[in-house]
């Protein structure tokens, strides 16, 4: 089974390397192709190593070479197949293929095709790497990977000139991958101090010895490193106050917001949680802050959607929303709901983000919602598409995300914290409308893209077919659920709804499933016959405040970036240049200028010498007589 | 070969008394195959190095005045033995890259007598030979910058001269006490520095020593707020001059710090832990927003340089072996990217005559090849794992944290503003549109660019993903140099500070 393991992780750097030989040539469609089949190796080696674990139930532990040796510290390159990674390496692996095989189509007019698959492989070979590692070094060199693959796919389309943030709220996607990669960087320090903070208490970085010593660790130590690893967790899954890069990350290749920005690397976060279980379980103050954050966000997040023009924003901040319920499943220690909710939500959200792919080809790349409307006769698989992907995101049954969502919100109840039920509750309407909102200002009503003179085409058919596998599972995922449990408590703690909840089950799915239905409703009366825009409610002050994002983007502007480049010029030219250098000039001055005047002793004139023999006589005299007293 | 560090040392320097009777036209391929053989020489040594002995390794000891008891004494071990492999390469790179034609011979001749200077510095074991070598070192870069560098070149090269002197001289009176100290206590002169270690020092006098040897190891390295002559020097300083400068020249200061300071004075080096740790915080942090602030390429590079050595006395003073060994580890590391990123910035500079990154914007489209290989030092730059920049900077916090929690996260603070005036300076360089006229024509790297950037290349992503060969003879000679400390200590909140590795404890 080792093989599989090999195949499975260095599928992908092969694809990246070879696609990197063609990176400054012209396109190449073999190098798509290829690179395509590599990974679709990989996600057979997956595959493989999935029914061998759900068979027999163990694990592989593979241990390549050692990396780092330092004082008492040992770092190998070690990796596991357990039920945990090997759920996200299939899911990593399987959306990473069809996502290659719709780049072909979605990149083909590109000149840097090549380079494009090159980046994107790399991504998933760090991706592989993150969710395979057997210690929390390896984790980061995968978490650190997936940063730079990230940086270099939003910032993929780099010649592009920065606006203003009136024009685009993205600037540009230099900026947004700048953004991206810093912000990230911010929270990546709190997982390095969890990372040290574990090596000095438990002597190893890797995650058995780590989590066979927690018990005998204090409770001090385990609060401080369970916080740490959380703040990296909120950087790459996007958690407030650090989420702002994810919607600023849409201006990468929309297959790029597909597999990194809503599939993948975003669940990083929840993987960390997930993984380090052993830790959250013995911290339950932190657990419950990741809960109430991860409800807060999802409510936050489903809120500025409502409102938003922007086709790739909008699933973006659905994307932010469902992380929320993901941590907020994890942090209730529903872990292996959060795991099944990150499974379902890679399925259909990839596929939502791949069909918004689709409306941009279709549409030369416009995004504003306002301006499509009735696509649905030039685009008949992609409107199935997204209304698949959006019913499942809505928790329509029997999709895949009613029974993940639903799941997650039961959870809520069962744990007698009402307050995040009922926003987690509200929060699934809302999802539901906004979703709808966005399909049916698409697809449905008048075409108002005719304005602009833009003519409609469905996608390449070899793409739409790719697409399918995703379609299938949007559907089906959820009946596995059952399966899916039985398999990951192997490994990961049992949760379990009480009689309690199990007394309410069917009430509690009908409040939620009326919230949803609700909302699609909602939206249908108010776009589905066409936009009709109400310059009231576009005036009133919640509406703005829900476009601008809570005026965060602009706070942040205003309160970090300017201050901090002001504070570094000063720093620069006041501070630099003008207090230190000057002192040292200062100095240096002085003996000049003592030089200098001294230099007059020298005259020639012995009378003048010889008043200063008499001087440096009395002087001499002077010293010696203190040292006499004081002696 | 007994005496291969004599060799190591003097045939540079002799190369280049014969230098002045090669011919111009050939000089340059003159340095290149002497810098070439040297490089094969050092990597002769790490391959005849035991890695399994941490002591001093191929020793010669030659008396030169007995009376004083100083000699001719040489020796390299784990800590030292990677500078001196360095060196030689940066040397022979910088060479390979360097676009100078103007009195090329001079040039040539000044960088090998400069070579012999920094490997005697590193395999050095008399304070004397050591001393006469460090500021030895300043002279034919005192002729570099003065003579091609910039506009200001005069007035920077002199500020480099006289700063780090008054510096040294400082150094040496503490040099001379610590002779006087040795002849009052054993009744012998001696001024080698194996004879220094033995001597346990009453903790007052160590202090004072320590300050004097650190004033020079300061103003070198540079430490904050020692630190202005850098930029000037860095800012006038030819392509070739900035390459060995930052590579080789300021780990100097470093690797006194891990020579002499901390078994020297083991306590006065605990005790110091804390102001020294917040120096290099300050450093770290306002350097790197300096950076930030910078309008021209090579001064970001030139403060970030600052910044990142701020971490490696960060390390020094860590006082474990995870600490240690990752801020010598990191001395090579930031050797080899601030090496190639000023070589990066010279490549430009030879193009536009300008390191404006106001006159730069959207290279990557036009040199693509450029960009891929500044994108790679960047990311080494920035301590990407899998990159030689990660090893050495995660083992320094994650040492350091053992010291201090806060300094650690304020430290730390280096990933994040170290990204933000790296990724800032790719981004107004690289990205964007193609605005200047003046950048539409530029051509992509050349084969000698190439032949100097590629083998960094290689290196950075060989270490980042292997360090071993390299980690394990420096951690070996740290472990012992700790050993070491934690006996000589004599104060118990030393013995209790520094760290002794667990395999050291079970050989005892």
């Amino acid at each position: 089974m080792e093989k599989f393991v090999y195949i499975a992780l260095f599928a992908p750097l092969v694809s990246s390397l070879f696609a990197a030989l063609f990176g400054m040539s012209p396109r190449k469609t073999f190098v798509g192709v290829i690179a395509s089949l590599l990974l679709a190796t990989s996600f057979l080696a997956s595959a493989i190593l999935a029914a061998f674990v759900y068979q027999t139930g163990g694990a592989i532990h593979v241990t390549m070479m050692e990396w780092i040796g330092a004082g008492d510290l040992m770092i190998p390159f070690g990796f596991i197949v357990d039920q945990v990674s090997v759920t996200m390496m299939t899911v990593v692996t399987l959306v990473s293929t069809v996502v290659h095989i719709y780049s072909i189509g979605y990149m083909d007019h590109d000149k840097s095709f090549n380079r494009f698959f090159s980046y994107l492989s790399a991504f998933v070979f760090s991706m592989m790497v993150l969710v395979m590692s057997d210690n929390f070094a390896g984790l980061f060199i995968g978490w650190e990977g997936v940063g730079v693959c990230s940086w270099l796919l939003i910032g993929f389309w780099y010649h592009k000139p920065d606006v203003s943030p009136e024009e685009n709220p993205s600037i540009s996607p230099s900026w947004a991958a700048n953004e991206a990669f810093i912000v990230n960087r911010i929270a990546d320090l709190g997982m390095l101090i969890g990372i040290f903070i574990l090596y000095w208490n438990t002597g190893s970085l890797q995650y058995d010895v780590v989590f066979a010593a927690i018990p005998h660790l204090s409770h001090g130590i385990l609060f401080a490193a369970a916080i740490a690893l959380f703040i990296g967790a909120m950087g790459k899954s996007a958690q407030f106050p650090l989420h702002t890069w994810l919607t600023d990350a849409m201006e990468g290749p929309t297959p790029v917001s597909a597999l990194i920005h809503a599939a993948t690397m975003v669940t990083a976060g929840v993987f960390l949680v997930i993984r380090a279980n052993p830790l959250y379980m013995v911290t339950p103050e932190v657990s419950y802050f990741i809960a109430s954050l991860g409800t807060f966000v999802a409510f936050f997040a489903a809120s500025m959607a409502l409102v938003n023009r922007d086709l790739k924003r909008i699933i973006a901040f659905s994307t932010l929303s469902q992380l929320g319920y993901m941590f907020a499943a994890a942090g209730l220690g529903a872990y292996w709901i959060a795991l099944f909710h990150l499974a379902a939500h890679a399925f259909f959200k990839a596929l939502l983000f791949l069909g918004a792919g689709n409306v941009m080809h279709a549409m030369h790349d416009e995004l504003d919602i306002f301006k499509m409307g009735g696509l649905k006769k030039s685009m008949k698989w992609t409107y199935i598409y997204m209304g698949v992907a959006s019913l499942a995101l809505a928790g329509i049954p029997p999709l895949a995300g009613f029974f993940s969502k639903d799941a997650i919100i039961e959870t809520a109840f069962n744990e007698g914290t009402l307050i995040l039920w009922i926003i987690l509750v509200v929060t699934a309407g809302m999802t539901a409308f906004y979703s709808f909102r966005q399909v049916f200002l698409t697809f449905e009503g008048d075409e108002r893209y005719k304005a602009f003179g833009i003519h409609p085409h469905e996608m390449y058919k070899f793409v739409l077919i790719a697409m399918s596998p995703l379609a299938i599972l949007a559907v089906i995922a959820g009946f596995f659920q059952g399966t899916f449990h039985t398999f990951i408590i192997e490994l990961l703690p049992n949760y379990e709804m009480s009689e309690h909840t199990h007394h309410y089950v069917l009430l509690l799915g009908a409040i939620v499933l009326a919230f949803a239905v609700g909302g699609i409703v909602l939206a249908w009366v108010m776009y589905g016959k066409g936009l009709k825009r109400n310059e009231k409610l576009e005036n009133s002050f919640v509406y703005k405040l829900l476009k601008n994002q809570y005026y965060i983007p602009q706070f942040y502007a205003e309160f970090i970036s300017k201050p901090y480049a002001m504070i570094s010029t000063m720093m620069w030219k006041s501070v630099d240049m003008k207090i230190i250098d000057t002192t040292v000039d200062g100095i240096a001055n002085l003996f000049y200028s003592g030089g200098d005047k001294t230099r007059k002793m020298q005259t020639g004139n012995l009378s003048s010498y010889l008043n200063w023999m008499g001087i440096g006589l009395f002087v001499l005299l002077f010293i010696a007589a203190i040292s006499t007293v004081i002696g | 070969m007994d005496n291969i560090l004599s060799v190591l040392v003097f045939f540079p320097a002799i190369a280049a008394l014969l230098g002045f009777v090669v011919d111009k036209k050939s000089a340059r391929v003159y340095g290149i195959s002497v810098a070439s053989v040297e490089l094969l020489l050092a990597l002769w040594l790490w391959m005849s190095f035991d890695s399994g002995n941490a002591g001093m390794q191929f020793v010669e000891l030659v008396p030169l005045v007995p009376d004083f008891g100083i000699n001719y004494y040489l020796g390299v071990d784990g800590i030292s033995l990677f500078i001196v492999v360095m060196a030689a390469l940066m040397t022979l790179l910088g060479m390979i890259g360097m676009s100078i034609e103007k009195d090329i011979k001079n040039m040539i001749i000044s960088l090998l007598f400069l070579e012999m200077t920094m490997i005697g510095v590193f395999v050095a074991l008399d304070a004397i030979v050591f001393y006469l070598f460090w500021e030895l070192s300043l002279v034919p870069m005192l002729y570099i910058i003065g003579a091609w560098g910039g506009p200001l070149r005069v007035y920077a090269s002199i500020k480099f001269f006289l700063y780090t002197f008054t510096g040294s001289l400082i150094m040496l009176v503490g040099m001379l006490f610590m002779a006087y100290l040795y002849h009052s206590i054993s009744g012998i002169w001696s001024f080698s520095i194996t004879d220094w270690y033995a001597l346990v020092l009453p903790v007052s006098y160590q202090i004072w020593l320590f300050l004097a040897f650190f004033v020079g190891f300061a103003i070198k390295v540079p430490m904050f707020p020692f630190h202005t002559w850098l930029p000037y020097a860095h800012g006038q300083a030819p392509t070739i001059g900035s390459v060995i400068l930052a590579a080789v020249l300021l780990k100097m200061g470093t690797y006194g710090f891990v020579r002499f300071s901390l078994p020297l004075f083991p306590d006065a080096s605990v005790m110091m832990i804390m102001p020294i740790a917040v120096i290099s915080i300050i450093m770290i942090i306002y350097t790197a927003m300096v950076a930030y602030a910078q309008e021209d390429m090579k001064q970001v590079i030139a403060y970030s340089s600052v910044s990142h050595m701020g971490v490696i006395v960060l390390g020094t003073f860590a006082m474990n072996a995870e600490g240690i060994s990752g801020s010598i580890f990191l001395m090579l590391s930031h050797g080899i990217v601030s090496g190639a990123l000023f070589m990066l910035v010279g490549v430009i500079y030879d193009r536009r005559h300008t390191k404006l990154m106001s006159e730069f914007g959207g290279l990557a489209s036009v040199m693509p090849k450029y960009a891929v290989i500044f994108g790679i030092m960047l990311m080494a730059s920035v301590g990407l794992p899998l990159t030689i920049g990660f090893v050495g900077e995660f083992l320094v916090l994650l040492g350091f944290y053992k010291v201090s929690m806060i300094g650690t996260i304020l430290a730390g603070t280096s990933i994040i503003i170290g990204a933000i005036y790296m990724l800032s300076l790719y981004k107004k360089s690289f990205f964007g549109p193609l605005t200047n006229k003046a950048n539409e024509k530029l051509l992509d790297l050349n084969g000698k660019e190439l032949m100097s950037l590629v083998p960094l290349v290689a290196i950075v992503i060989w270490l980042g993903v292997y360090p071993k060969p390299v980690l394990a003879p420096i951690d070996n000679s740290v472990k012992a140099l700790l050993t070491f400390m934690e006996e000589k200590a004599q104060t118990p909140e030393a013995k209790e500070r520094i760290v002794v590795s667990t395999t050291m404890k079970e050989a005892r």
